[in-house]
């Protein structure tokens, strides 16, 4: 199992690194040897190489100079898409696939242009929140916290549900994006560690059909996820 | 008329507020309902000393007040911590005449990071302090780009900064500008070459963002740096700890004042050194802030030493959601020679707002816990599970840790006849369900 931890220094505002750790662990435990390369802005990377692609979440400035360096992969990471690579992008990362972002000046930086939808930042009040989140790849519903300054519209294939937190714009009840096996949500920190139904669902696709993976090392996470789902259900009923 | 009334108000709440125990920003956000600008309609005192930053500006503010006072000057500060613009305005008001002029020799305000802005369209400090800003309150701040953002509305060019070189960011506040006294260390006996911490916030110059060089590392991105291509780098200090001596506990300032420490930690020094520079350039003899700061005890309650049962052990108050301010007390408690029990709380992650983030665990050295020194770690509170998933990502064995939720059956674990010191870190917001047991 190859991991690539894109960006690793530059877009890890939150603790990102530990989903890449989560993922080592998982194969490990389950006997699959696992090379992780940690790469960023001054390398260049054969996408094609690995089995899981991984970018976090970085500031607003941070983003932008990963969007410029992201130009020399376009091709290649569309092909990834398309072929169904698992690709995992958490916090503002995935913002950079759209049309464009407008910066909170209004500056507009023209995006990937992956996909259709646009981003505009303001820098008058941070949006942040705890988040439930539901989704129709696995049972269990994400539990996790949204940090972000930006407002997302025109995205035509989300990835979640919003039970409790923020969806990609202010009335929208639906987040991040998804295409074959990339996804992207705007939460931040290690969401496969605090979510590990997640993160099997993300390992077992990127380890493919009939491998069957070891779980056993999960206990604390699944009591941690737990606990965090009902002061999240308990904090949501009071908020009706 | 309006600014008479508004003052009285202000003062009688604060009176009444005081005899029922009620907190300090309420008076304050009265009176600016009834007089939205009365913080401009005040006469202030030559002196406006404003302390910001991430980490250590309560301690720093009750230090500098501390020595002025000592040295027979009037000071008022906010004692009670409200460091947003209503618990200033209680602040100001309370400590002025009622013909609204404020009577002390010194006006010294602690402000909130991000409120700083609001409070200071007001009352333009004459000297700002910046101690430091790190990945701090996430939740709510954002991250540190965002803190400094939102803190540069605050700053005015006829401000005198008083600033941390020893932190890349924060000098960034003083780029390109001339009213501007830096304090930092030398390079310390303590200090590393190579970075020690789980996360480098000082890769990337905050000026052109190419990758930055250190020669020394104070902790975490606390050193002395250069940018690699437009070379903003680190400045030359004035005011400057010259040698630090963590297990005597003693530190050197300028190369000639001894100063012991009540508690061992680098951090304790920073507080120290910020509160040296602010009093000295108000013109305070520096030999006498030195014997002032000697075995300084701050009286904010963030350090408690306790007995529980026989064996003596310290509470060191640190801030969830903060990793820096846990990386300092988990190395303070590593350094402890005499062998230590260290017990982390994580129950509320925070006491003024509702949070189930535990993120920030990551960013903890944890790692730092194999050392030696440290025989037992207990875990405890509500989140108890996180953190035991975290130390399982450390190479600490795992029959070094103990999981109680309970805090209360955490305590009585405690009360055992095992002769290690203990080591009791947790926030504001956990603390006192550990106090209550003693």
């Amino acid at each position: 199992m190859k991991i690539l931890h894109l960006y690793y220094d530059i877009m890890n505002l939150y603790g990102e690194y530990a989903n890449v750790s989560a993922l080592k662990r998982i194969f490990e435990k389950s006997g699959i040897d696992t090379q992780v390369d940690k790469l960023s802005l001054s390398d260049t990377a054969v996408l094609s190489d690995y089995d899981i692609i991984y970018i976090g979440s970085g500031t607003e400035r941070n983003q932008k100079l990963v969007l410029e360096d992201m130009r020399k992969y376009k091709a290649e990471l569309v092909k990834c898409i398309d072929e169904g690579k698992v690709i995992l992008m958490t916090g503002n990362s995935f913002e950079i696939l759209g049309k464009s972002i407008t910066d909170c000046e209004g500056k507009l930086y023209e995006g990937l242009g992956i996909f259709v939808f646009e981003t505009v930042e303001q820098n008058k009040t941070r949006i942040t929140a705890d988040a439930i989140l539901k989704t129709d790849l696995s049972d269990k519903k994400l539990v996790g916290f949204i940090n972000k300054c930006s407002s997302i519209t025109k995205v035509d294939t989300p990835l979640f549900a919003v039970k409790m937190g923020i969806g990609n714009s202010e009335n929208d009840k639906t987040e991040g994006i998804r295409k074959n096996h990339l996804y992207g949500t705007h939460l931040t920190g290690p969401i496969l560690i605090k979510n590990p139904y997640f993160l099997e669902y993300i390992a077992s696709i990127a380890a493919g059909n009939g491998v069957k993976l070891s779980t056993d090392h999960l206990t604390h996470e699944r009591a941690g996820y737990e606990i965090t789902l009902s002061e999240l259900t308990k904090r949501m009923e009071q908020q009706k | 008329m309006k600014r008479f009334f508004t003052i009285l108000v202000c003062k009688l709440l604060r009176f009444v507020g005081g005899i029922v125990g009620k907190g300090s920003s309420l008076p304050g956000k009265i009176a600016l309902r009834l007089c939205p600008d009365i913080l401009s309609r005040v006469e202030l005192p030559k002196y406006i000393i404003a302390v910001t930053g991430s980490n250590g500006k309560t301690s720093t503010v009750e230090m500098i007040a501390h020595i002025l006072t000592e040295n027979g000057k009037t000071v008022a500060w906010n004692k009670e911590g409200s460091n947003q613009i209503e618990g200033v305005t209680t602040l100001v008001l309370g400590s002025s005449t009622m013909g609204g002029r404020v009577k002390s020799d010194i006006l010294l305000i602690e402000s909130d990071e991000r409120f700083a802005r609001y409070t200071f369209k007001y009352i333009k400090p004459t000297h700002y302090v910046i101690t430091n800003l790190y990945r701090d309150q996430l939740t709510r701040n954002g991250h540190p780009d965002w803190v400094f953002d939102a803190l540069k509305d605050s700053i005015y060019p006829e401000t005198q900064l008083i600033l941390n070189a020893d932190d890349p960011l924060v000098s960034l506040f003083g780029y390109g500008r001339d009213n501007v006294t830096w304090f930092g260390a030398d390079e310390l006996s303590s200090d590393t070459k190579e970075l020690v911490s789980v996360y480098n916030d000082g890769a990337y110059c905050p000026h052109c963002k190419a990758p930055m060089k250190y020669t020394t590392h104070h902790y975490n991105h606390i050193g002395h740096y250069e940018c690699t291509s437009c070379g903003y780098k680190r400045q030359d200090t004035r005011y400057t700890v010259t040698s630090v001596d963590l297990d005597k506990g003693e530190a050197v300032i300028d190369g000639k004042y001894k100063i012991t420490l009540a508690l061992k930690s680098l951090y304790n020094i920073y507080n120290i050194l910020a509160a040296y520079t602010a009093a000295s350039i108000v013109g305070i003899d520096q030999e006498k802030i030195a014997a002032d700061m000697s075995d300084y005890v701050m009286k904010n309650g963030r350090v408690i030493t306790f007995n529980i049962g026989d064996r003596p052990g310290t509470l060191l108050t640190s801030k969830h959601e903060n990793s820096i301010s846990y990386d300092q007390s988990i190395r303070l408690a590593c350094a402890d020679k005499r062998g230590c029990d260290v017990m982390f709380i994580v129950d509320a992650v925070s006491r003024k707002y509702f949070t189930s983030d535990v993120s920030w665990l990551w960013d903890i050295d944890f790692e730092m816990l194999g050392s030696e020194n440290v025989h037992e770690i207990i875990l405890a509170g509500k989140y108890c599970n996180d953190l035991a998933v975290r130390f399982s990502y450390t190479d600490i064995p795992g029959e070094k840790i103990r999981m109680i939720e309970d805090i209360s059956e955490a305590y009585e674990h405690l009360k055992s006849d095992r002769k290690e010191y203990i080591y009791v870190i947790t926030c504001f917001s956990d603390k006192g369900k550990f106090i209550s047991l003693l």
